[in-house]
């Protein structure tokens, strides 16, 4: 059954993902060209120079990259579960609806882990050829507030995939749009490492959003 | 034996405002196909989402097999095969697609029964549902509901979409198949001619109340059409004279009393009728007798 709902996930998200997957390594590798080019044409100290001095990671393409790929995968997973109000089929399969919604979300946040990763180790592997370990580790923290918000993204646009009404739809949206707002207000490097482990814990709270938005559908709040 | 389907004083609301239907209660025994009828918006399809847990009713009681609805366990749906209304299936699938999906979760899946019917449509396997015609895509949810092999099936309008060669397939299979392995069906359809072939009793709804609920063929036999030639413009109706019309001096009426009954009480009405007779019906002209024709 756990195999099936990941199966039928997957014929859902899979065009979704390879195109999300092939947008983040191009704006991973434009990002390590970037690089690159300031290597060939002014040295790698030039680089670090730039790094500690400017507070410059040149990682700025990726930004709103994976925000963009949450998006995606989100609304391509939950879109045509409520196109006819298809949930109700997948409801009336004989599995718990809790297990089936963490399924569910547990197979499109495995899609973005994979997604995600590839995008980091893409620009990460070229960097630490060039780079101290410690400006590297720079760069990941630095990125990493991006990734929480796409996961962020995901979360809440399955929320809103899955709500019944407009009125939820849109206040859900509202309050997406402002916590993903927190998450890019700070430009500097490392900005954000005093707040991982509350974004995590924002991250898990925004999940029960799903389910209310599930067990708002099964009460006929359609 | 306790029944399969059992409801008890069931009202529902449009959210807060127009009365659905008020203490609705019916049971569906183990082996029946009961078939709720009704116009648009009489809360058919409302009742299914009840049934089914998609909708949490204003009051009353819902049980399937013995199981509240609003704890059923994976179990108990198991045991059931729902047809959602507009035959709508996981489109983004292909039929071998959907096949191997849904294998998994029932036990007692009947692939043969699904390619069976699946090969009358001629269409490829690896064919996409949602590149299908609606009459096609109809054809590969009905499959799947029959490949379940579930103990109760719910099909909310099941006719939909259908051509005529195909319903009338559908219907003898599926009569075979639930009188054969004792399955019991809760259905709707806006074809009535088709749930006459299929059904053994009848509830029909009206805006806010039941109409009739029992055996068809009690209906059938108890429920009459009288015709009649009359000057009169208009007859009321009332609970003895269902539904009369006269159009160009041809009156029709509609009741559950006898032709002598219904005669005196036109007459006790001061409606002078001749050439009364007693007029054969089918289970639609039944509905409409019961219903109204607007």
């Amino acid at each position: 059954m756990i195999k099936a709902i990941f199966y039928k996930e997957w014929l859902k998200t899979s065009r979704t993902f390879m195109v999300c997957l092939v947008l983040g390594l191009a704006v991973a590798i434009y990002a390590d060209l970037g690089i690159n080019r300031i290597v060939v044409n002014k040295g790698v100290d030039h680089v670090w120079l730039i790094m500690l001095m400017k507070d410059q990671m040149f990682i700025d393409a990726l930004r709103y990259v994976p925000l963009l790929i949450g998006l995606a995968i989100g609304v391509s997973q939950m879109a045509p579960e409520m196109s006819n109000k298809r949930l109700k089929l997948t409801l009336h399969l004989p599995i718990s609806s809790e297990k089936l919604v963490g399924l569910m979300l547990l197979t499109g946040l495995v899609e973005l882990t994979m997604i995600y990763c590839s995008i980091i180790a893409t620009v990460f592997c070229y960097e630490s050829t060039i780079l101290p370990h410690e400006l590297v580790c720079r760069g990941v923290l630095t990125a990493l507030p991006w990734f929480f918000a796409g996961y962020i993204a995901y979360l809440f646009a399955t929320s809103v995939c899955l709500e019944g009404t407009w009125r939820e739809r849109i206040l859900l949206s509202l309050i997406g749009i402002g916590v993903l707002t927190v998450m890019f207000m700070q430009d500097a490097p490392e900005a954000y490492n005093s707040m991982i482990v509350a974004v995590i814990l924002v991250m898990i709270a925004i999940i029960a959003l799903t389910y209310r938005s599930v067990y708002r559908f099964k009460e006929g709040r359609q | 034996m306790e029944p399969v389907i059992s409801v008890k004083n069931l009202t529902q609301r449009y959210g807060t405002g127009r009365l659905i239907y008020k203490d609705l209660s019916f049971d569906v025994p183990q082996g029946h196909i009961l078939g709720l009828l009704g116009k648009n918006g009489t809360g058919k399809t409302t009742t299914i989402n009840i049934l089914m847990g998609y909708l949490k009713p204003q009051s009353g009681q819902c049980k399937i097999f013995g199981r509240d609805i609003t704890t059923m366990d994976a179990a108990t749906r198991s045991r059931i095969a729902l047809l959602i209304e507009g035959h709508v299936q996981y489109a983004f699938m292909t039929i071998e697609q959907i096949e191997r999906f849904y294998a998994k979760f029932y036990p007692r899946w009947n692939r043969e029964a699904y390619y069976e019917l699946m090969r009358k449509l001629h269409v490829s396997p690896r064919q996409r549902i949602q590149s299908m015609s609606c009459g096609q895509r109809s054809q590969v949810a009905l499959g799947l509901i029959l490949a379940q092999n579930a103990d109760l099936l719910v099909l909310d309008d099941f006719s939909l979409g259908l051509d005529p060669g195909y319903r009338r397939l559908f219907v003898e299979y599926l009569r075979d198949f639930v009188k054969s392995e004792d399955k019991t069906v809760f259905m709707t359809s806006h074809i009535i001619q088709d749930m006459e072939r299929l059904i053994d009793d009848v509830i029909v709804l009206d805006y806010g109340k039941i109409l009739t609920q029992q055996p068809v063929k009690q209906l059938m036999d108890t429920f009459h059409c009288y015709q009649f030639d009359t000057k009169t413009e208009n007859i009321d109706s009332d609970a003895d004279l269902l539904n009369p019309s006269v159009v160009r001096g041809h009156g029709e009426v509609f009741s559950f009393k006898d032709a002598d009954e219904v005669k005196n009480r036109l007459q006790g009405q001061g409606v002078e009728v001749t050439n009364f007779t007693t007029i054969p019906m089918s289970l639609e002209d039944a509905f409409i007798g019961l219903t109204g024709k607007y």
